[in-house]
């Protein structure tokens, strides 16, 4: 087992105070988790790139600033890592594929722009299913990631790195991507918060697209405050992205810390059944814990849900294969067996079922929102098993995972996914947190009261 | 031109659409069909990159409400 060093031990919420009083130094903190990398990844592989000279150099900045008084906010000089589907200026940005394993972006995705302008230190690239098109991360062209909690498994995906890089403690948080559940899935798998927020809250500028629609660029963190953190720097008007929203961003910390008297919160009928005993037990038991609180928990119906994950799967498939269509015809070879099979798949699917797909979305948000008309929040679990071992190839991804986190992504709204424990065999197991369209803060609310009364979980051997 | 036999104009709108076409209307398909995927071809070398089509939230948004009102 790796010593790790004490300085790990902080989330976001604590290293910003810590770093604002110089209780910690920048340059101290990203040679812990430089090392930690070090020390671990050899195992995990979340990392395809590590910046080690630019991260040094970030820190030495950030250390200068916050010794001139010029602190900018709880990211200055917090170690990070990004998904790396997102651009960034000068540094390799693979997708995760063959095909563009030499390119170097020449300007930065939104989301790292605003992360570094906070003043956020970047540890380097994550590893991630080829192109995020799939949710094991088992990656062909850099390598499987692993699942801190066990090796032999799977970390979930397609942001399989930005998860596990949280638990194994190769970052203090992570940019994650989410088309049909790839922020949540692997933050299921590996016992962290990920937050996919409403559609079009943040910017997608820079960002490889896998379905124009339906993706969402957000945090993976270790817990819900931090998420908070992180959103308040990210969300907003982009004016690279004509598709992002306008609608004012709040203090998303702003409710946090509270209990949950009074609040109203339904569990979603559809998304509960065909889950295993170690998903359901934890589930139920979250749901208790939600009564201690002080909310009442009642059951409500989505009827559309029942097929929300097909739908999710058209619009995606269609829209993934109008981006990859170029190089199906110019390099097929280069594509990973299991994502080129999916673009395959992809010509099977008519314009005419694209449009339905498309035009169902509103029936499922219409539905939602009906649900959510007497409840603040929605809840769900993330996925129906925890995370499957690497080979295992006897579970179906749609079913087991994408069924349960599909649908928010075709509906945009929030959804975050939390850990709600861990199975007899020590592997997370997770539920959403579901909510209106923008409504952030209460979903964020929802999940920082349970997590707090939950506890902290075992953290894994490494 | 992109050749597609009358055999697979067949299938595909019987398997896609539950369509029984005869043996006339699925050879004019076919070649028609392969104008137009040898047309369609073009889109494909339009350099599209960074623009976004024409989606956006707050239509869905608005839809899902009317629907909601109207039920």
């Amino acid at each position: 087992m790796a010593t790790a060093s004490p300085l790990l031990d902080f989330d976001v919420a604590a290293l910003g105070q810590k770093l604002r009083a110089r209780e910690i130094s920048p340059v101290e903190l990203t040679a812990a988790y430089l090392d930690r990398i070090e020390a671990v990844d050899e195992r995990v592989n979340s990392y395809i790139t590590v910046t080690h000279d630019t991260a040094r150099a970030m820190a030495r900045l950030a250390e200068a600033e916050i010794a001139a008084g010029n602190w900018r906010g709880p990211f200055h000089g917090v170690p990070i890592g990004l998904k790396d589907l997102c651009y960034t200026k000068g540094i390799l940005t693979t997708g995760g594929s063959k095909i563009l394993g030499d390119f170097v972006p020449a300007h930065d995705s939104t989301v790292w722009a605003r992360l570094a302008a906070a003043g956020a230190v970047l540890l380097g690239k994550l590893n991630l299913h080829e192109f995020a098109y799939g949710a094991t991360s088992n990656n062909p062209h850099w390598g499987a990631c692993h699942n801190p909690y066990d090796l032999s498994r799977i970390p979930g995906g397609s942001s399989g790195g930005s998860g596990a890089a949280i638990v194994a403690r190769t970052a203090a948080a992570t940019i994650g991507t989410d088309t049909g559940g790839s922020i949540r899935i692997p933050a299921a798998c590996c016992g962290c918060v990920g937050l996919k927020q409403t559609w079009s809250r943040v910017s997608r500028y820079g960002v490889m697209p896998l379905s124009d629609s339906l993706d969402h660029t957000g945090p993976i963190t270790r817990t819900a405050r931090d998420a908070a953190l992180m959103l308040n720097v990210i969300a907003g008007y982009d004016p690279h992205d004509a598709t992002s929203s306008r609608e004012p961003v709040p203090d998303y910390t702003s409710r946090l810390g509270g209990d949950l008297k009074g609040m109203r919160i339904g569990v979603i009928r559809e998304l509960t059944t065909g889950v295993s005993a170690p998903v359901a037990d934890a589930f139920n038991a979250a749901l208790k814990q939600f009564g201690a609180l002080g909310a009442t928990v009642d059951e409500v119906s989505i009827p559309s849900f029942v097929e929300g994950a097909q739908v999710t799967m058209v619009v995606l498939m269609a829209e993934a294969l109008e981006f990859h269509e170029q190089w199906m015809r110019e390099r097929p070879q280069d594509y990973g067996h299991d994502v080129r099979s999916l673009i395959e798949t992809s010509m099977t699917i008519s314009a005419v079922n694209y449009v339905r797909a498309q035009r169902e979305r509103n029936l499922m948000l219409a539905e939602a929102l009906n649900a959510l008309e007497k409840n603040a929040v929605l809840l769900a679990p993330a996925q129906a098993i925890p995370a499957p071992r690497i080979e295992d190839r006897s579970y179906d991804l749609v079913e087991n995972m994408v069924r349960f986190t599909g649908p928010f992504n075709a509906t945009g709204q929030p959804a975050l996914s939390i850990p709600t424990g861990l199975s007899r065999e020590g592997l997370p197991v997770a539920m959403q947190v579901i909510g209106k369209p923008f409504d952030e803060v209460t979903v964020l609310q929802v999940a920082d009261a349970y997590e707090r009364a939950r506890g902290p979980l075992p953290q894994p051997e490494l | 031109m992109a050749r597609l036999t009358a055999e697979t104009a067949k299938a595909m709108a019987r398997e896609l659409y539950g369509y029984e076409l005869s043996d006339d209307a699925a050879a004019a398909v076919a070649n028609a069909a392969g104008a137009m995927i040898t047309r369609s071809r073009r889109l494909g070398n339009l350099d599209l990159s960074g623009v976004q089509p024409p989606f956006g939230y707050p239509t869905l948004l608005a839809e899902a409400e009317r629907i909601r009102k109207r039920s």
